[in-house]
């Protein structure tokens, strides 16, 4: 186990949420099975009330959680220095077996949080309060990774092992891998961007038709395909070298930390693409806002992604 | 404008359970000024806070303009009282560190208007119950009389429709209280409901007061 | 957005400070204080870190060691063409140092031996050596010392001279011929730099042997290639790669900092509890303000977002000062008392500037440290204060 002051911030903050997160788990199971709008019994003010903490709670938990992923993958990308082979994050999450689930978790819950969150604003713009159940036993769901996530990073915190020889993301994202992560690199290049752009293109139609359906799906897609495309194909234009393919390194200064931007954008975007649709249909309302912000948002990512390669060619005249 | 429906009431604290109201039904119309008499703890004060919804009745219903507001959650019921309701307390209640000015503003902080229409209504209040001069001064070194002032000031700074009143005139002597009578006397022409409660005999025979009810043990009795 | 600050909750929530000022000022003083103390902490220890980085900067890629019986023991020369016939290696130098015990005043000198032709094998050496003259310093047995050395040496009544004790018991009479500055490096404070020949002679060591060998790679990236050849070569020297160096180096003081981190999570611990009891008694006249906010048409989200403001305020207001209070005690007076901890105990070396070491990474580090776990602990007292009764505080 090695404590940098990173990690224990993280440790802190993590011991923090647990203790918060458990309040809300049992605060939560009691609102959702006595929760009775109608009821004038002491027990439901003190629900109401109880309620209160719970979305208290939350936020604070998100709030800290969007800046927390940021400082996790900053935490990576320094404990790369005292590792050895790692370069990047990359190197320092797969040292673990599990750290790559760990960044899935982290991720999903940003997704899961930041819903629950507009869910509760919808929730407390009503006078019937007519999301209260669903929000309670949403956060009794979403406990779970929540749970996962946490106890992930300490394990992950207390296995790492800093004398241990690890790959560099110049193995790790290349078809030469070991792992499943080389099934990317087997797929034709051209294909993932082609599905990349279609899905982008997709957003773009089911914005104008006004399906919702269509948004969600091709947003839930749009950042799968983001992603992938991004690993084998747009990373190699940030750092124009034809074989360098890591998610992770995009995040460091000599990249004036685009990786970040490009997350952040790519983020909301999607967030409020699938998160504020699905809130939409919840209230049976056509308020277009999110989607305009999931479409912008959208769209600028794609933006940043093709200047790359676009300014690329137009330099040097060849693609990669 | 204010239904009150077949209320009750009942504190329940560890050792015991209090009741507090038993039964109430109420009826106050637009523009109406009601007295509420009766003995200390017959209830008086509480009716008021059910109507502020400050407090939920344990069954029964509150009407206020025609909002069920004992089951509206609390971000509505805190914005209704502030658009709908002035309330003078027994013992003024005014944050004592705190300037005249800014004990006026307090009910207008959540709104989150403009400076310049804040700053604007809070001035209309102060000269119109004269306290403008002391705008500045901290509530705590004014007299009674004038602290009486600020709290009205500050109960009408929302320009309310109804006013709850629970012992305005406790503290006040016979001239402060008869200012007090033609200030409610100005609002009841305003359109401006008002109920009080009070055990002060000054409000029994006054022309504009419209009903009298009295209240014993925690019901209604005329 | 609907959701744009309230600013006059804010105002109110300043106000609200300053009139509980007594309430807050304490929770405030611990609080700056703590900040303080963790930032001037992880400010040294970055900053030695750094300054332990230029001095690897400047380290041989590889130092060879030769292991005699599980203990280090000298070279023979004759290894160093060998050494420079294998592919890759630029360059193989054969050094020729020590550590001298000068008991009066209970320190080791560093002891390096020079001579007129060879290269030196870093950096600082380099810029050290081409301002003197070697072949001078040989003929006069002089030699050349850091200020460090200057000054033990001075408290000892050797002003221009001393007087070494060889190994096999003779005195051994070197002038100090001049000084070099310490500002150059940590590592150059304690030196001493004087002609190979006398270096032997005090070391009682055979001219055919050097203490080790430090090799240079011209290709960075075949050091560990060199490394398995030489390891081939020559069982019985150890290799030691500036890149070990420099994570050994890493984590011992991680391995402080951490230690000391750990000590500030238990008083952060202990803060908490702290600040959650202070906030959790709200005296009655508290309370009844509450009443009376509830009465007049608060919510209990305002109330809650007025107390967030009040100790978000507070917390940043702390927060600053103390990261304030600790870059001037740290870059301004040079972190008296505590940067001992950090550099040992040696008294030889305190004397080179904490290079400014402070960076965006590091304020998040030190913002996610304090401010979100003050906050936590006013979450709970806060919600309890809000969801008060309005009509039973007031009676
Ligand atoms: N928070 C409480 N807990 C327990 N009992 C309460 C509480 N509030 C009020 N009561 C009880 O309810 C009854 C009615 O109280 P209330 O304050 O309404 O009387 P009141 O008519 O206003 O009296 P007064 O003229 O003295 O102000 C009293 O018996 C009182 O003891
Ligand atoms: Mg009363």
């Amino acid at each position: 186990m090695t404590l940098t002051p990173e990690i224990i911030a993280l440790l802190m903050l993590d011991a923090l949420f647990l203790f918060f997160s458990l309040i809300a788990l049992v605060l939560s199971v009691r609102i959702f099975l006595k929760w009775d709008m109608h009821s004038t019994h002491a027990l439901q003010y003190s629900l109401e009330k109880q309620s209160y903490l719970v979305s208290v709670v939350i936020k604070y938990i998100f709030t800290l959680k969007i800046p927390l992923f940021l400082f996790f993958i900053f935490t990576c990308n320094k404990l790369s220095n005292i590792i050895t082979g790692a370069m990047c994050a990359a190197g320092v999450v797969n040292s673990v077996d599990f750290g790559l689930y760990l960044t899935v978790f982290k991720i999903i819950n940003l997704y899961f949080f930041g819903f629950w969150l507009l869910l509760n604003r919808a929730d407390m713009k009503e006078e019937k309060l007519p999301f209260t159940k669903l929000k309670f036993l949403l956060f009794i769901l979403f406990f779970v990774p929540l749970l996962a996530e946490i106890v992930l990073e300490i394990s992950f915190f207390s296995s790492l092992n800093i004398s241990k020889i690890v790959s560099c993301c110049g193995t790790l994202f290349s078809a030469a891998s070991t792992s499943y992560l080389s099934l990317l690199f087997k797929v034709d290049k051209t294909l993932v961007v082609g599905i990349f752009y279609f899905f982008a293109f997709l957003i773009g139609i089911a914005y104008f038709l006004k399906n919702s359906v269509v948004f969600i799906f091709a947003n839930g897609m749009f950042v799968i395909f983001a992603i992938v495309s991004l690993i084998v194909f747009f990373s190699t234009y940030v750092y124009e070298l034809p074989t360098h393919n890591c998610p992770f390194c995009l995040l460091q200064k000599e990249y004036y930390g685009v990786g970040y931007v490009m997350y952040v954008t790519l983020y909301i975007g999607t967030f409020f693409g699938i998160g504020g649709t699905i809130l939409n249909g919840l209230l049976r309302s056509d308020d277009r806002l999110f989607l305009k912000i999931s479409l912008l948002f959208d769209t600028l990512y794609v933006l940043i992604v093709s200047a790359y390669p676009l300014s690329y060619y137009l330099k040097n005249g060849v693609w990669l | 404008m204010i239904m009150l429906r077949d209320i009750r009431k009942v504190y329940t604290s560890a050792s015991e359970e209090v009741v507090a109201l038993k039964n109430i039904s109420l009826h106050v119309k637009v523009g109406e000024f009601c007295v509420l008499k009766g003995a200390s703890g017959s209830g008086k004060s509480t009716v008021l806070s059910l109507i502020a919804g400050l407090s939920k009745p344990s069954s029964g219903e509150v009407m206020v303009d025609g909002k069920q507001i004992s089951k509206l959650p609390d971000t509505f019921s805190a914005h209704f009282r502030r658009r709908n309701i002035g309330f003078i307390f027994q013992k003024y209640h005014l944050i004592p560190t705190l300037s005249v000015k800014d004990n006026i503003i307090v009910p207008l902080i959540p709104e989150n208007l403009p400076l310049a229409q804040i700053e604007q209504r809070v001035q209309n209040v102060m000269e119109k119950f004269s306290i403008a001069h002391k705008a500045t001064s901290m509530v705590k070194y004014l007299s009674g009389g004038e602290q009486q002032r600020v709290a009205i000031a500050r109960a009408l700074v929302n320009h309310p429709k109804i006013i709850l009143a629970d012992e305005p005139t406790a503290n006040l002597d016979a001239t402060l209280s008869m200012e007090l009578m033609t200030i409610f006397e100005m609002l009841k022409n305003e359109g401006v409901s008002i109920i009080v409660a009070t055990h002060d005999p000054l409000f029994f025979d006054l022309a504009c007061v419209d009903s009298i009810k009295e209240m014993k043990n925690g019901e209604i009795v005329s | 957005m609907k959701n744009k600050i309230n600013l006059f909750l804010v105002e109110y929530a300043i106000n609200a400070l300053v009139r509980r000022g007594g309430k807050h000022f304490f929770i405030g003083f611990i609080f700056t204080f703590l900040i303080f103390l963790l930032s001037s902490t992880l400010f040294i220890s970055d900053a030695i870190k750094l300054e332990l980085g230029s001095a690897l900067h400047a380290l041989p890629e590889i130092t060879l060691q030769r292991f005699v019986a599980g203990k280090q023991s000298d070279v023979p020369i004759q290894r160093v063409d060998a050494l420079l016939d294998i592919e890759g290696v630029k360059s193989a130098i054969p050094r020729v140092w020590g550590y001298y015990y000068f008991k009066p005043a209970g320190v080791n000198f560093s002891v390096i031996g020079m001579d007129a032709f060879s290269r030196q094998y870093t950096q600082t050496l380099q810029t050290i050596v081409d301002g003197i003259d070697m072949k001078a310093l040989e003929k006069e047995n002089g030699m050349i010392v850091g200020e460090g050395v200057k000054k033990i040496l001075g408290a000892n009544y050797y002003q221009d001279f001393f007087n070494f004790v060889t190994s096999d018991g003779q005195w051994k009479k070197v002038f100090i011929a001049g000084t070099f500055n310490a500002s150059i490096s940590l590592e150059a404070n304690d030196m001493i730099l004087l002609p190979k020949k006398i270096a032997y002679e005090i070391f009682g060591m055979d001219t055919t042997r050097a203490t080790d060998i430090v090799v240079s790679v011209s290709n960075p990236k075949e050091i560990s290639m060199v490394v398995n050849k030489i390891n081939l070569l020559y069982p019985d020297m150890r290799t030691i790669t500036k890149d070990d160096i420099r994570v050994s180096y890493q984590n011992i003081f991680d391995y402080k900092s951490g230690f000391f981190l750990s000590l500030f999570m238990v008083c952060a611990f202990t803060f908490f509890i702290i600040v959650y009891d202070k906030l959790s008694g709200l005296s009655s006249e508290e309370k009844k303000e509450i009443g009376i906010l509830k009465a007049v048409g608060w919510s209990m989200d305002d109330i809650i977002k007025e107390k967030f403001y009040e100790s978000f305020i507070l917390s940043l207001g702390a927060f600053m000062l103390g990261i304030c209070f600790s870059l001037f005690f740290v870059y301004g007076l040079q972190a008296p008392l505590l940067r001992d901890i950090f550099m040992g105990y040696s008294n030889l070396k305190p004397s080179f500037n904490l290079p400014f070491s402070v960076d965006g990474g590091m304020l998040c580090l030190l913002f996610l440290l304090s401010v979100p776990i003050y906050i936590g602990a006013t979450l709970i007292p806060t919600w309890r204060a809000s969801i008060l009764d309005a009509d039973e505080v007031m009676r």
